[in-house]
């Protein structure tokens, strides 16, 4: 994908948050209420996202519009120190993929992308305060995203608006698969 | 007064004036208009009818822009309102926001309002346990703040009427502590909670675990179906507003019921700001309200007038009814007005898991949340080193393990996973606290709210019977929930303030006494008898169950005398 169709595909996801073309030509600002990212930053968390919920025989981060949800979540439901945090660690992410693949997030493959994101998850990381902030704000908000989309509240784990009953016992070897609350 | 020509005041001229319109001023314009006369409803916040007004009610997870998170700026705005478990995307509309209604909190007290018609009914817990002659005896044979002058037998009957009337569903347990009502069929414990219910049983001869009784139409009767409201749907949404009636509010049972007798004039918007007393006539002539939206004053009047405007509001209302008679407020000759204010102490949780009836689970929701524990500290006579006792709320659920471990693929794999994890067990405590006089609201002598309408000052505070119980509480659970062989208990005590337990009482205390209450046995204050205070301001002691069907009752009861006094031409 070219930086042009990058650019309005984003611009179709991002909703609320105003793109501009602003500082460098290449790397326009992305003005949200409580910070700005450039387009590059953006195009590193949806990929984030989708190798954390990517796409296989069913739908992943991208085409569940979870960068949309995260931004909001992080733009609106955060304390500025959070805020603070997760802009910072995004600025150091860069150097992850630099120091174990000699490359950048964007140009690994989709394996190396996952063992990027895996290595935060090692217990015993020596990565920085800000750096683990932004990995787990990133991680979290797309797991939260996805399981309570609509396409996984209707087809993976089914959400109930009007269950209708309240069985107070309920054997487990008469249990339907896909039922949340049940 | 703008116009005091006799037309005028002749429209705005009632049989009975009743100030708020949730739980209780609900019940009071329900019984007024049953009975023909001619009630102003007057509710400070806006109108909130009935399905109509509940705009989340429908709405998926999904559908929430933050998935029920409120904006931070929102928190940060509000830190009072926000510390409130139901203040969240799908229920904000209902809650006040700090800033719109200061107060002074001289100690921390988190004042939790509803403002609109059918007030805090609407997001209540629905949580309706009787209270019991221990309750109604408990401050004369423990010596502490005055004695009820009524005992269970006044209140028992009308504890019937409002319930086969709001919809309670419950077992009859036959426990002198936790008297049976006229109930509809109880949600069922489930596996743990039976279980729990049983060991407790058989461990100790006076403990209890039963199905928490719920105002929840688990199967309504013709007087529910009269008032348009239908089976619950164990959606366990209640928050929001129900759509089918399934628990008991104002919005879905006593306003709409009495606007349908056409004797009611509902008047959202209307902050009263004095109830008027007549010196020549020796009684109150009816109230001054302030039209939130234009701030015009505007005089109501009425026979008889019920203050209804939840226990802080009531406080409020009668502290600044001043006149040459009641220069320190309406029917404070005692001077205790505003003083014993009480609340329940929830500060204290406990959670374990259970290793146990996996061949069980739950399907649905429980309406009820689970199991209720009645006080067994100090029943039939004091036996700890402290005053009173409290109940525990008791839930066992089961849920399923889902593993948020990695990215791509194996992450999907294990959010899809549907094992099912190890039974969870919680409590929380439920205690009674002790009226004091230095647990107080009063007026601020210069601060005004946006009405001008004076701000309160709030000074209600915790004390050390209040710790000693809370100790004896999480010593007893964990000591239960060990030998029930419950593993990873784990232990909160929290220093959340008083109010956020949403049960703050007193204030208008009822007594024998004038000179040591505000109120007598029929809820009429003492010094001018067509004035009924029937809300949380009312009451004496606060018992350690859940007020609100207590508050019902006591109006019923109010209304129900207050209507034959007016028949004998007393008021």
């Amino acid at each position: 994908m070219d930086r042009r169709t990058a650019l309005r595909n984003l611009a179709l996801v991002i909703g609320a948050a105003a793109l501009l073309p602003a500082c460098t030509k290449s790397n326009p600002i992305v003005h949200y209420k409580h910070f700005d990212i450039n387009l590059d930053q953006q195009t590193l968390i949806t990929d984030m996202a989708e190798t954390i919920i990517p796409k296989t025989t069913t739908p992943g981060a991208t085409d569940l519009g979870l960068y949309a949800f995260i931004m909001k979540m992080v733009d609106d439901c955060s304390t500025k120190k959070d805020q603070q945090a997760f802009i910072k660690g995004m600025g150091e992410f860069n150097d992850v993929p630099k120091k174990l693949l000699n490359k950048s997030f964007a140009d690994c493959s989709k394996k190396e992308k996952e063992d990027v994101l895996k290595s935060f998850e090692k217990k015993d990381n020596k990565y920085s305060k800000d750096l683990l902030a932004f990995y787990n704000t990133v991680k979290g908000l797309t797991v939260w995203g996805y399981t309570e989309s609509k396409y996984f509240l209707t087809k993976i784990n089914v959400y109930e608006l009007v269950p209708g009953r309240y069985n107070a016992w309920f054997p487990v070897k008469n249990l339907k698969a896909g039922t949340k609350n049940g | 007064m703008a116009n005091l020509n006799i037309d005028s005041v002749k429209e705005r001229t009632f049989d009975a004036i009743v100030i708020g319109s949730g739980m209780s001023g609900g019940w009071a314009a329900k019984e007024f208009t049953d009975k023909g006369l001619k009630t102003l409803i007057l509710e400070r916040g806006r109108d909130v009818k009935h399905i109509k007004d509940y705009p989340t009610t429908n709405l998926y997870p999904w559908e929430f822009e933050h998935r029920g998170e409120m904006p931070m700026d929102v928190q940060e705005a509000n830190p009072i309102i926000n510390r409130c478990y139901a203040f969240g995307e799908d229920a904000a509309h209902f809650f006040v926001k700090d800033k719109e209604h200061p107060y002074i909190q001289e100690k921390p007290f988190d004042w939790i309002r509803g403002y609109q018609v059918g007030g805090k009914s609407l997001m209540w817990a629905r949580q309706t346990q009787r209270w019991s002659e221990f309750d109604f005896e408990g401050p004369a044979r423990d010596g502490f703040a005055v004695d009820w002058p009524i005992r269970y037998k006044d209140i028992a009957p009308w504890y019937s009427y409002v319930e086969k009337f709001a919809g309670i569903s419950g077992n009859k347990d036959g426990l002198a502590e936790l008297p049976d009502g006229e109930f509809l069929p109880a949600y069922p414990l489930n596996a743990v909670e039976d279980y729990f219910s049983k060991h407790v049983k058989q461990t100790y001869k006076n403990r209890h675990v039963i199905s928490a009784r719920c105002a929840h139409l688990s199967k309504p009767n013709q007087i529910h179906l009269d008032q348009g409201r239908s089976q619950c749907q164990e959606r366990t949404l209640c928050q929001r507003g129900c759509p089918f009636g399934g628990y008991f509010s104002a919005n879905a049972s006593t306003i709409p019921w009495a606007l349908k007798s056409g004797h009611a004039t509902l008047r959202p918007f209307s902050v009263v700001h004095s109830v008027i007393y007549d010196e020549a006539k020796g009684k109150a002539t009816g109230v001054r309200v302030i039209d939130t939206n234009t701030k015009e004053s505007i005089e109501y009047y009425a026979k008889v007038i019920f203050v209804n405007a939840a226990a802080i509001n009531t406080n409020l209302i009668l502290l600044n009814s001043k006149s040459h008679r009641f220069p320190n407020g309406l029917g404070n000759d005692s001077g205790v007005l505003g003083k014993y204010v009480a609340f329940h102490n929830y500060s204290a949780h406990i959670g374990a898991e259970y290793d146990g009836f996996k061949e069980w689970k739950t399907d649905g929701r429980n309406p009820a949340g689970g199991g209720y524990m009645p006080r067994f500290r100090n029943v039939y006579k004091q036996e700890t080193n402290f005053l009173r006792g409290y109940a525990s709320g008791f839930g066992a659920y089961r849920g399923y393990k889902h593993s948020w471990d990695g990215v791509g693929e194996n992450l999907k794999d294990g959010l899809a996973n549907k094992e099912l994890g190890p039974w969870r067990v919680g409590s929380h405590m439920m205690g009674e606290t002790i009226p004091k006089e230095t647990n107080f609201v009063a007026l601020d002598p210069d601060k005004k709210d946006a009405w001008g309408i004076p701000q309160l000052r709030i000074s209600v505070d915790y004390d050390d019977n209040d710790e000693k119980m809370k100790k004896d509480y999480l010593e007893q659970l964990k000591e239960m929930f060990t030998t029930a062989g419950f593993t990873n208990i784990q232990t909160s005590s929290n220093h959340q303030a008083p109010g956020l337990d949403i049960h703050e009482m007193g204030g208008a205390r009822m007594g024998l006494d004038p000179k040591t209450s505000v109120l007598n046995k029929w809820n009429q204050v003492h010094a001018c008898k067509n004035v009924f205070v029937t809300d949380g301001a009312s009451m004496t002691s606060t018992s350690c169950q859940n007020p609100s069907l207590t508050y019902m009752a006591l109006t019923a009861r109010a209304a129900d005398y207050a209507i034959s006094e007016m028949k004998k031409g007393n008021i």
